[in-house]
């Protein structure tokens, strides 16, 4: 069956089978016994796509009997929707046979490119924004919800440089391609201050010009404080530590504008023990609570 | 060996071997030869950046130009050696090799 | 912007950084498209690391990720799955003169090569032993017999202890380490969650890399025997049937 890709055909709606609008984090293999031992109470766990795409072993074990139990974010990394090169088409069918396996509740992937020439560089590098760039990242979108047969979330990006052909501001570019892909947005707060702060912008503005009513899950990570060469902060997206209090502020403010949404915490590189992960998933239900009160209550009830 | 003794061996290695093998092994048993752990293995895919901005990246291939400046250090310094009475890894010095 | 030299800059520091960037305070251009790189580098060569963590302890972490980051500059990944990243460096550390005076990290650099494929192979249910009894039934059919091995298991042969080598740097703390001199084989395998990582001798060796060439058991055993000269059939079948190796028989 192929799946119209036009704005007003995909289901806004969502299937009844979502996320939950609680905390969830990213699911490390140092935790998996433990997860499946304790069954912690919460929203969901994320996972990287491509650490899945393996032929078998302990990983699709784990994950197969900690999906029985708990709601599961899929979250690609190098599916490279921003290339100038066409998608990797035995990649997208290795993720819609991930997607087939595992049934998660949410997919999402990055405006951001990583692969050239069939080579993969294992970042999410930046592309400028203009009218050619956006047709071609809407393209990518479009071919990608039609092959997986479900609406995606794209997630906005933690940046470095800027482009002097850009004739788009990044919220207005995520606009543009939410409008036209009917993708959603995978609001990663944290990212919207990183980039904000290394362009000097002003991150409740960018936040309030994102498309925050397509938004279906929210990122919250740690990122290192560096310095440019003019002495500026240069935020780096390290997803090492805990999260910044400014971000958890900014958090706060998101939530005002879109309501209750699936909070993932990110924590990458140097990952903490399960408590301290738990801790930061605690203080994220914390601020769902206080500002969704409603929502929270029936979620967590019902 | 011809195709008889062939026969004739296999069966009775295969039928020793499986009277052996079978055998329920005693509470934390462990071949001799056999290293089981289970070794953490990470999921290589993720989304962190390299911490600071300027150390891998700045680094250019000298080791083209024979500056190489690194030897090994780790255990195998400590590991016996019958040439070497200082071990394997201190006789490394890629500028010596190089003349 | 083109990517292509994006790309190319990211991994030859030498290459002047791309046009068209610009950084909003009018800064240095070249600083902040470091962060890229060093994203990439280091990201990679943490790949590297996951992969080879006992090369990494041989040769020390200074060393490693110089070693790593001269092979990787060269070598960037072909596929986004990074768990199949890595391959041939091994054969790069064989030739790696800087690396020559531990003539075993290549060889140790294989065997952890084959652990993260043994890893993630792909899952089958080992042939319980209780079934290779019906084929002594029928002795006559044993040398024609074919023998599948489970997808997970993986050889290699070594002029050194790489077992050894490899199993003492699986404890935290080392006491001692073996004599590296001393040639050994290794049988990996994963029957069910744990990589089995097992010493055998040459004959054994030879008579799996038959039995993975598709030879019947009768040539694989012939093998085992050519290859050494006191090799014990009724052993090397025993590790086998012992660590699950067998996935099915067929006559």
């Amino acid at each position: 069956m192929r799946v119209q890709t036009s704005p007003r055909s995909i289901d806004h709606t969502a299937a009844a089978d979502e996320l939950p609008r609680r905390a969830g984090v990213g699911l490390k293999p140092e935790h998996f016994t433990g997860i499946l031992a304790r069954a912690p109470d919460l929203g969901f766990f994320e996972v990287h796509a491509e650490n899945y795409l393996v032929a078998g072993g302990p990983f699709h074990h784990y994950l197969g009997r900690i999906r029985e139990r708990h709601a599961l974010s899929v979250h690609g990394v190098g599916l490279s929707i921003g290339a100038e090169g066409p998608l990797d088409r035995a990649h997208l069918d290795a993720l819609a046979a991930l997607l087939a396996r595992y049934r998660p509740q949410q997919f999402s992937e990055h405006l951001a490119w990583s692969t050239h020439a069939g080579t993969f560089l294992n970042d999410l590098l930046p592309l400028p924004y203009t009218g050619a760039t956006l047709r071609r990242v809407c393209t990518h979108i479009d071919e990608v919800q039609d092959r997986l047969g479900r609406r995606m979330l794209l997630e906005n990006p933690a940046t470095y440089l800027e482009f002097s052909e850009s004739t788009y501001g990044e919220p207005e570019f995520i606009t543009e391609v939410v409008r036209r892909t009917g993708c959603g947005l995978l609001l990663d707060v944290n990212n919207v201050f990183v980039s904000c702060t290394n362009h000097g912008h002003d991150p409740y503005a960018c936040l309030a010009a994102l498309p925050l009513d397509a938004v279906g899950e929210i990122h919250l990570a740690g990122h290192a404080c560096e310095h440019d060469a003019a002495g500026d902060p240069l935020l780096i997206d390290s997803h090492d530590r805990a999260v910044a209090d400014a971000v958890w502020t900014l958090y706060a403010q998101a939530l005002e504008l879109t309501g209750a949404q699936p909070t993932l915490i990110e924590w990458d590189g140097n990952v903490p023990p399960w408590t301290t992960l738990l801790a930061e998933a605690r203080r994220a239900e914390a601020v769902l609570r206080a500002v969704a009160p409603t929502a929270w209550h029936e979620e967590h009830v019902a | 060996m011809n195709r008889t003794s062939t026969t004739a061996a296999l069966a009775l290695a295969l039928g020793a071997a499986l009277a052996t093998a079978t055998l329920p092994a005693a509470a934390g048993e462990e071949a001799a030869n056999e290293k089981c752990f289970g070794v953490a293995m990470k999921g290589k895919n993720d989304c962190k950046a390299g911490a600071g901005t300027s150390c891998a990246a700045t680094s250019t291939r000298d080791y083209q130009g024979n500056a190489w400046k690194y030897v090994p250090a780790g255990t195998c310094e400590q590991m016996p050696s019958p040439t070497s009475p200082t071990g394997f890894g201190q006789l490394a010095a890629f500028e010596e090799k190089q003349g | 912007m083109n990517q292509s030299a994006f790309a190319h800059a990211l991994l030859d520091a030498a290459r002047p950084v791309p046009d068209g960037l610009v950084a909003w305070n009018g800064s240095r251009v070249d600083l902040r498209f470091a962060v890229y790189r060093n994203n990439v580098v280091a990201s990679l060569t943490d790949a590297l690391t996951d992969a080879y963590p006992v090369v990494q302890r041989l040769v020390g972490a200074t060393f490693f990720r110089a070693m790593a980051h001269e092979w990787l500059v060269d070598h960037p990944p072909r596929s986004p799955v990074l768990a199949q990243y890595g391959e041939g460096f091994a054969a790069f550390i064989a030739g790696f003169a800087p690396a020559a005076s531990v003539p075993y990290l290549s060889d140790v650099a294989r065997l952890e090569w084959a652990y993260v494929q043994s890893f993630h192979a792909a899952d089958a249910t080992p042939l319980a032993p209780a079934a290779l009894a019906p084929a002594l039934a029928a002795p006559e059919l044993l040398p024609a017999l074919r023998v599948a091995l489970h997808p997970s298991v993986r050889t290699l042969a070594s002029d050194y202890a790489i077992v050894s080598l490899w199993g003492a740097h699986q404890a935290e703390r080392i006491d001692a380490l073996p004599d590296p001199n001393r040639a050994e084989a290794a049988l990996l395998l994963r029957p069910a969650l744990l990589v089995h990582v097992v010493a055998i001798d040459a004959g054994t060796h030879a008579l799996v890399c038959a039995l993975q060439r598709g030879a019947p058991l009768g040539e694989a055993a012939q093998a085992g025997a050519d290859a050494d000269t006191g090799f014990d059939l009724m052993q090397a079948l025993a590790v086998l049937i012992r660590y699950q190796a067998f996935r099915e028989i067929r006559p």
